[in-house]
């Protein structure tokens, strides 16, 4: 390596190695739903309750990261919640078999990556709207595992396996240790690997990644790939929590998945989008519902705050941006 | 005391990041007067009547009809003022029929809410005579000639009573029976008191439909003339500024053959294209829009697959499945359309120019960022980027800077054939000349370029040879000896409209 232009021009700026500045806005956010819930309730702010807040947003935060690897490369995946109630009842029939846990566990990932190339390749090679294609697929999905159940839940899940997903490490719940991992992981990738150029430029200026060489289907489908891959495992760890699969299992996941990136400042337009940013998204909204709870408020108006923090979110993102 | 100028320009000045497009213009125009506005690309006249038309603001300066301020601030406000545009592109709606279309936005209403067919029909009858006798008022506009489209705009014109008609390159598209025709339409506004706007790159149209004329280069007036009096290469010398011998030309062209077209075709757009493309050559590829210039440079450059025909790259057979390919055996293209086709609008400028080539800046999966920067920062560097910044996104840098970095790409993807598609389009003066620069450069580095070009100047300035495409067709091969404009044009017209002319 030549030390010389690196010394110069190699160097990064400061302020390259602290979050964004739109990072920084969501992070004031939760302070502030952190303060103001501390101030109304004693038991808000204790240790217990913010673990509590971590387990409870990680199954969102899971499929989050998903969601906005591929928001950020200009699509839409609908179909997170079916691909995670597949995966969950075929695996979870694995374990009921008396199949290894760790045979069960890559079944289940398995099963996702394939319902993930199948999203992948209906974008990349069908010329489908990503909308069209997760709408359908969301059916589609839910369909195969209500069939494939008849419609009752898959019972008895072997305490070995629920045990990986329910313990602690260092104190801190399993699931909250798995998704924070794979944050690290994806935030990784999307700013240090060639794919993450690429999720960010196809989101960007498609036709122009294009003719810079970007191999643009292999870029979708990687995007889907994961999306899919994450529900799976954010069924996984439901499963381990709840001891059953339900067929019906994540409804309506995909909503709090886009809420999550959108808090966090993905653009639906694509080309934009932060992990770090998702991850406080989703603890924003996990924060939100379990501060509420703790209050006493109605689940209906639980539903009212969780709209109006989106929408609020978004319209702060919007004024920001315009001054800016 | 005489009556107000029907149009007076005083001092407009409109700026865009790093170009000053219009510097303290003024212009006067008489009712009934013909008035030509002439100057290059980019001289300043398109941001002019978008000014006038509402489309744009000026900063500042004024603009007075009959003595009055006026301050188009909207196209609709614009048109109420009395001043009409004529686009080069007509902004018309097929489906509709001229009368529907002359009366678009002002229909006339029987009853309160029913449209008026019959009069409508009855006053565009009556307007249109005077303009072209044979347009049907009840005819649709798909049906019509691109001439007589621009008639029914005339006509609309009228209709509003504008008093100041700006037409925008109305000859582009019109055989020159059509021309003699609007030549005479034009003539016929001049008793009605209507000022007339004239703009158009063809000297010899304007010699024939204007008396006086303004001329503008990089934003401002270098002359008004009376055309009468004015010979053609004077006013070309006072558009350009300098005198076209004069624009250095140096051959860098190799003996060996990089890459050989033959029969090369896509559906109707690229028809059985020959050539050969020499190390270190400049080839220039001039012609009419629409005659598949750029889709014959997307075909070379991977973007679009041939319907027919081979290319050989080295001595090998060479058919690039996608982009990706033809960079691989070093082809870049630099779009027409950078909004569009060539750069990542939010990314930085070290992502842009890197995006061809991560490869060569990846180690075990992960990025080099620190060998990434280097390399990048030398080579924006080279191409004189401003700002030097490489963290910042490109869509914050001015068209030019854009253009230098899309060209840095495919020197980092050490590209051998480079392919430009209207390479100083939308760009200030400054840069172009550094775009020249580097383009001899790549020459004598021994790099083959591809140069599309609606620009002139261009294509004579930095061509060894020049391909002239014809609907489609490799029309002929220029050597260098033989460029000239009008060997140029002689072979990119269309045969049909020369006989036409001839009959």
């Amino acid at each position: 390596m030549s030390a010389v232009p690196e010394a110069d021009a190699g160097r990064r700026p400061v302020l390259r190695a602290m979050p964004s500045l739109r990072d920084a806005g969501t992070l004031i956010g939760l302070a502030l739903i952190v303060v103001v819930f501390a101030s109304l309730t004693p038991s808000f702010l204790t240790e217990r309750n913010l673990i509590n807040i971590l387990q409870q947003s990680s199954i969102n935060a899971c499929i989050a990261i998903g969601m906005t690897l591929v928001i950020i490369q200009g699509g839409i995946d609908l179909s997170v919640g079916p691909v995670a109630a597949l995966s969950a009842v075929l695996s979870t029939s694995l374990l009921v078999a008396g199949y290894p846990v760790p045979v069960a566990i890559a079944a289940g990932l398995l099963i996702g990556a394939g319902c993930g190339l199948v999203n992948g390749l209906l974008v990349a090679y069908g010329g489908l709207q990503p909308f069209i294609v997760t709408l359908g697929t969301l059916s589609l999905f839910r369909a195969l595992a209500l069939i494939y159940t008849g419609g009752n839940p898959v019972l008895g899940v072997p305490a070995e396996f629920r045990a990986i997903f329910n313990g602690t490490m260092l104190g801190i719940p399993t699931p909250v240790v798995i998704v924070a991992a794979i944050a690290a992981a994806a935030g990784l990738m999307l700013r240090k690997t060639p794919l993450g150029e690429y999720l960010l430029a196809v989101g960007g200026n498609e036709e122009a990644a294009y003719i810079a060489g970007v191999p643009i289907r292999a870029t979708k489908i990687a995007a889907y790939v994961i999306s899919a891959v994450l529900a799976a495992l954010a069924s996984l760890i439901l499963v381990g929590r709840l001891g059953a699969a339900e067929p019906i299992l994540g409804n309506l996941w995909e909503l709090d998945a886009i809420a999550a990136a959108a808090i966090g400042g993905a653009s639906l337009m694509g080309g934009k989008g932060s992990i770090f940013g998702t991850i406080l998204g989703a603890v924003i909204l996990g924060a939100m519902r379990n501060g509420l709870t703790l209050l006493n408020v109605q689940a209906f108006y639980q539903l009212l705050a969780t709209g109006l923090i989106i929408i609020l979110a978004m319209l702060i993102d919007r004024a920001a941006r315009g001054a800016g | 005391m005489a009556p107000p100028a029907r149009l007076s320009i005083n001092v407009l000045s409109r700026s865009f990041p790093g170009v000053k497009a219009l510097d303290g213009v003024s212009l006067e125009v008489a009712a009934g007067e013909v008035h030509g506005l002439l100057g290059e690309n980019g001289a300043g006249k398109s941001t002019l009547l978008k000014i006038l038309s509402g489309v744009q603001a000026a900063e500042s300066g004024e603009i007075r009809i009959d003595g009055a301020v006026v301050v188009p601030a909207a196209p609709v406000a614009a048109r109420r003022a009395g001043i009409a545009m004529i686009h080069q592109e007509l902004q018309q709606v097929p489906e509709l029929t001229v009368a529907q279309t002359m009366f678009l936005g002002r229909q006339l209403v029987r009853a309160g809410v029913f449209v008026d067919r019959a009069a409508q029909e009855a006053r565009c009858r009556a307007i249109l005579a005077g303009l072209d006798p044979g347009i049907d008022p009840a005819a649709r506009i798909r049906d019509l000639t691109v001439a007589r489209r621009q008639l029914v705009e005339i006509g609309r014109a009228l209709l509003d009573d504008a008093r100041i008609i700006a037409m925008d390159e109305p000859t582009s598209s019109l055989t020159p029976a059509e021309f003699d025709r609007l030549a005479g339409v034009i003539e016929g506004l001049r008793p009605r008191g209507v000022a007339v706007i004239y703009v158009s790159h063809k000297l010899d149209e304007v010699k024939r439909v204007c008396s006086r004329a303004t001329v503008l280069r990089d934003g401002r007036v270098v002359g008004r003339v009376d055309l009468a009096g004015t010979a053609i290469p004077a006013l070309v010398s006072m558009m350009v500024g300098r005198d076209l011998a004069t624009a250095g030309h140096s051959s860098f062209v190799r003996p060996q053959t990089l890459l050989s077209v033959r029969g090369l075709a896509r559906g109707a757009a690229v028809r059985d294209v020959d050539f050969d493309l020499r190390a270190g050559e400049v080839l220039g590829i001039a012609g009419l829009v629409g005659s598949g210039r750029t889709e014959l440079l997307r075909l070379i450059a991977g973007a679009d697959r041939p319907s027919a025909g081979e290319m050989v790259l080295d001595g090998k057979p060479f058919l690039p499945p996608s982009p990706r390919a033809a960079i691989a055996v070093g082809i870049g293209l630099v779009p027409e359309e950078r909004k569009r086709d060539g750069i990542l609008p939010l990314r930085p400028i070290a992502s842009n120019v890197a995006i061809a080539t991560l490869g060569r800046f990846t180690a075990a999966g992960w990025i080099r960022r620190s060998r990434l920067r280097a390399a990048v920062t030398a080579l924006v560097r080279r191409m004189a980027l401003r700002p030097l910044d490489i963290d910042r996104p490109i869509r914050l840098f001015s068209g030019g800077n854009q253009q230098k970095a899309i060209i840095a790409r495919w020197l980092a993807a050490e590209a051998r054939i480079l392919l430009f598609d209207e390479p100083t389009r939308g760009i200030d003066v400054g840069a172009k000349a550094e775009i020249y620069g580097l383009i001899e450069q790549f020459a004598r580095e021994g790099r083959a370029v591809i140069v599309v070009s609606s620009d002139m100047m261009e294509i004579l300035r930095v061509s060894d040879r020049v391909l002239v495409m014809r609907e489609g067709t490799a029309a002929a091969m220029l050597d260098r000896s033989e460029l000239s404009e009008e060997a140029i044009m002689r072979h990119a017209v269309p045969v049909s409209a020369i006989e036409k002319e001839a009959a």
